[in-house]
């Protein structure tokens, strides 16, 4: 018996002390900009209360966002539920003087499990709240504190979840600095923008269709309609999607009721939609339908069904496009090589076959190579369509280049020692020949949409990569399906002319188009890159048609001079490629433009608006994007016209254009302190007055007066 | 080949619009399905047994917040005793599917109908989903009233409050026990459609 504690007591008790002192200080370790809630640890959807600023002046509005953090597995709700779930609910305890706006929610997902539908969201999302704060409140500190539930689900289970937040924020006087959290340009990027016009919606033979005016030029992806109101819509039903020049016309099932009013979210790409209020009227459901609307993307259970259905649809419709598109002025002058390859083999089969397989081969693996090529660059997150090889000025260049060096060949300027376009039948070269013929005319084709394909490849967006890839291979087999045919089918094959001296004038001839694309082209380039860069790209384009020439000259004398030729074509068409202006450049380019409109505008930036300000100059501001049309119909109707560029002209008046096609903080931010969410924007700041924002209608007389 | 990838899609179009889930629903004011299920003694039920009494079809999830707010505050059971004494019947039904959260074999069903004091007339394991999604039920719960003669009258939530929260129940309008209250004065349901809500019934696909 000892009174000495023994080396086991003490080991237990200091790690008693231990647990008794970590413990609490890993309880305490909870980054957040709020006040440390002991249970968010145990939440499946931790919600953090973050403000745009801590300051906020009297009279001023302040942001805040509910920042949500799901754990894997698990998604919160957009304020419409859908069939199951709820939306959030916020209990404000404020001080006096400061009232909470309407919670603004990001452009939701769709999870569709065993035919019930849900809005919610897979990942991190933040939802917005604007305080304003009276001009009555002295300056000091504002503690908020607001107690939120929302509902966190997986698949299979769900669990009401609530919390208590708060933040304290600090009332400062007018003249005191605010600065901003930059966090918050991602927030409202991510909310769905204000569509400057009014949508219709009618209730009809348990059918919903919503018409909402939408640029016909501008790309959607995966159309679909959130709507805020419950018992009108079948969330579940698919939703078909029709685009009738300006219009985008959704129609699903209806639940039973309805409203004179409704509102909702169209959501148009991953991560934009905009908001639309809709009026009960009359809805046709005119216009060609859009593929990839309503079964996309979201499905778990039941989606490998309608998926696959989609790709035989989708398949088919590329088949047919790519027959279709050996109509279009892209190919045709490609398929000028071919006919001169056909009309010399006229007679022999197996080697037609031969060369109509080899060319198929390389029409398809240039197309799916593309196909392919464009999934990654979407999966890496860059927001490119088809055809968007075309986009870039050094592919054009370079194909350029082609064009002509294959222009000039067909002229007789040189010919290719081992492709034999002479009168000679084709060699077993003519298959390498016919490869390069159909690559060729696969990577000039696809940037020619005709109809079928638009519908096809917008599939691709919404299948699994091998299935978008098969579709891409169908488009090449449409595209090579005429001369297939040709080479095995009898009976067209016996229609052939046989070859004869007549085929060297029709290939002088076939040159013709080849140079008219040469010249398209040019014009292409010209207007990516501007004049300037455009004459030294010929200067280079130049260079390559003297290299062939004296290349053919060579061939001619019998001299071999292929291995300095093609080191110097390498050199100028890589000089070339380096000598074209890179991005920034383009970019003055497309503000040049802007300056060269009836109505010349500098692009709007708040330094801008000071100094013009300062300067005591009228100044008219007006803020568009490209797809909002009303926008649009305001700027044809009376901004870019004549009589107002005179008056403003006269009046000295300076203007100022906010293009918010893409998003911009500086401009949301703009349009936010003006009380506005969307576009158009039009404002007049008279000198040394506050700006008058002027209807959103214009009419050349409303701009003219402000100056009269 | 081309129009053999046009029959295809034809067909397998055709073949998708008839295998759609939850595309069936009971229209209010229409006469219900009628449909058989085994309760979790292994009984044999028939809707069309009921026919001259008013049946209130309840669908189930233990394990699901929203129900467990009626069950632990006592309203579902209270709404449930009620509807008995008007002589009116009660069925429980559990569409989840096996591995599905909430699915019961007929001894844990006992097990929990007593645990927990429910006073339905019948507890039925629905594990196919088969009178779930002839119903379109939604959510748990998901409330139908069906009516003497065997018309549906009533299709919806519990009450008019959507929340996890059992506070809200005592403020809340109880959508079933006020259809009751209709029909049984001879009136014709004054609320015969609201927004069910509750977490989403967990079939089998």
């Amino acid at each position: 018996m000892t009174s000495k504690p023994s080396l086991r007591t003490i080991w237990t008790s200091f790690q008693l002390l231990l647990v008794a002192l970590l413990v609490p200080a890993l309880l305490g370790i909870n980054p957040a900009a709020a006040q440390v809630d002991l249970n968010k640890r145990e939440l499946n959807v931790p919600a953090t209360l973050v403000a745009e600023s801590q300051q906020v002046q009297a009279g001023q509005s302040v942001t805040l966002a509910f920042v949500m953090n799901p754990k894997p597995t698990w998604h919160g709700y957009w304020e419409n539920p859908g069939d199951a779930g709820i939306g959030m609910s916020f209990d404000w305890k404020l001080p006096d003087g400061v009232t909470a706006g309407r919670a603004q929610y990001p452009v939701p997902d769709r999870l569709l499990v065993s035919g019930i539908m849900n809005y919610i969201y897979k990942g991190d999302y933040a939802v917005l709240v604007n305080l304003v704060v009276s001009e009555k409140v002295k300056p000091g500190p504002l503690p908020i504190s607001v107690k939120s539930e929302w509902l966190a689900c997986t698949d299979e289970v769900c669990v009401p979840e609530q919390d208590e937040l708060s933040i304290n924020l600090q009332v400062v006087g007018p003249d005191a600095a605010v600065s901003l959290n930059n966090a918050f340009n991602a927030y409202r990027e991510a909310l769905p923008r204000q569509l400057g016009s009014a949508a219709t919606f009618t209730v009809k033979d348990d059918l919903f269709r919503l018409s909402v005016p939408f640029p016909a030029n501008i790309d959607i992806e995966t159309p679909y309609f959130f709507i805020k109101e419950d018992g009108i819509v079948d969330y579940a039903a698919p939703q078909k999607v029709n685009r009738d020049g300006d219009k985008l016309i959704i129609e699903t099932a209806a639940r039973g009721d309805t409203l004179q009013n409704i509102s909702g979210v169209v959501k148009i790409g991953p991560s934009s939609g905009f908001s639309v209020k809709a009026a009960s009227g009359d809805v046709e459901m005119s216009g060609t339908p859009f593929i990839g609307s309503g079964d996309s993307g979201n499905f778990i259970g039941g989606g490998d069904q309608s998926n696959a259905s989609l790709l035989f649809v989708a398949l088919g419709g590329a088949i047919v496009g790519g027959l279709l598109l050996n109509l279009m002025p892209c190919v045709f002058p490609i398929l000028s090589l071919k006919a001169i390859s056909l009309a010399k083999a006229g007679g022999n089969e197996a080697v037609v076959r031969r060369d109509a397989l080899a060319y198929t081969a390389g029409v398809v693996v240039v197309a799916t190579a593309l196909g392919g090529l464009l999934l990654a660059l979407r999966a890496s997150g860059a927001a490119v369509g088809w055809a968007f090889q075309l986009q870039d000025p050094k592919i054009i260049f370079v194909l350029l280049a082609l064009v002509i060096a294959i222009g000039f060949n067909l002229a007789g300027l040189f010919e290719l020692p081992n492709v034999n376009f002479g009168n000679k039948l084709a060699q077993k070269d003519g298959a390498a020949g016919s490869f390069w013929t159909g690559a060729l005319a696969a990577f000039v084709a696809t940037p020619c949409t005709g109809p079928f394909m638009a519908a096809a490849l917008g599939a691709t967006i919404v299948l699994p990569p091998i299935a978008a890839l098969i579709i891409f291979a169908g488009l090449g087999v449409g595209l090579a399906l005429p001369f297939l045919l040709i080479a095995f089918v009898p009976a067209i094959r016996n229609r052939l002319p046989k070859p004869g001296a007549w085929l060297d004038s029709f290939r002088k001839v076939m040159a013709i188009p080849m140079f008219l694309t040469a010249i398209g082209l040019i014009w292409l380039l010209g207007r990516q890159i501007g004049t300037d860069a455009l004459g030294l790209s010929l200067i280079f384009l130049l260079l390559v048609t003297l290299i062939l020439w004296w290349f053919g000259g060579g061939q001619m004398k019998g001299l071999s001079r292929g291995t300095w030729a093609t080191g110097a074509l390498t050199a100028a068409i890589v000089g070339g490629v380096l000598l074209l202006p890179n991005a920034e450049a383009m970019d003055n380019q497309k503000v040049a433009s802007a300056s060269s409109a009836t109505l010349p505008s500098e692009p709007f930036s708040e330094e801008r608006l000071s100094e013009l300000r300062a300067s005591n100059q009228p100044i008219f501001a007006y803020f568009t994007a490209d797809w909002c049309i009303t926008c649009k119909a305001n700027e044809a109707a009376a901004v870019q016209r004549q009589e107002t560029a005179d008056a403003f002209a006269e009046a000295n008046v300076a203007v100022l254009m906010g293009d918010w096609t893409r998003p911009d903080p500086v401009i949301s931010k703009f349009l936010e302190k003006h009380g506005r969410a969307g576009v158009p924007l039009y404002l007049y700041y008279a000198p040394g007055e506050e700006p008058v924002i002027l209807p959103q209608i214009l009419t050349v007389g409303t701009l003219t007066d402000l100056v009269t | 080949m081309f129009y053999k990838t046009a029959l295809t899609s034809i067909a397998a179009v055709a073949a998708i619009s008839m295998a759609m889930p939850l595309a069936a629903a009971q229209k209010t004011g229409a006469i219900a399905q009628d449909f058989k299920l085994t309760d979790m003694y292994g009984k044999t039920v028939q809707l069309s047994s009921f026919r001259g009494k008013t049946v209130v079809m309840e669908w189930h999830n233990p394990g699901c917040p929203f129900v467990v707010k009626h069950y632990d505050s006592g309203n579902m059971q209270k709404t449930q005793a009620a509807a008995r004494k008007q002589g009116v019947v009660w069925l429980t039904i559990n569409s989840g599917a096996q591995g599905k959260q909430g699915y019961m074999k007929g001894p844990e069903a006992q097990k929990l109908a007593k645990d927990q004091g429910m006073n339905s007339d019948h507890y039925l394991l629905d594990a196919k989903g088969v009178v779930g999604k002839a119903y379109a039920a939604k959510t748990t719960p998901h409330m139908y009233i069906i009516d003497a003669s065997g018309k549906l009258v009533y299709q919806g939530g519990i009450d008019d409050k959507p929340t996890a929260n059992k506070a809200d129940i005592k403020g809340a309008r109880n959508h079933v026990t006020a259809a009751l209250t209709d029909l049984k004065a001879g009136k014709s349901v004054s609320v015969a459609q609201s927004r069910p809500y509750g977490c989403s019934v967990k079939y089998a696909s």
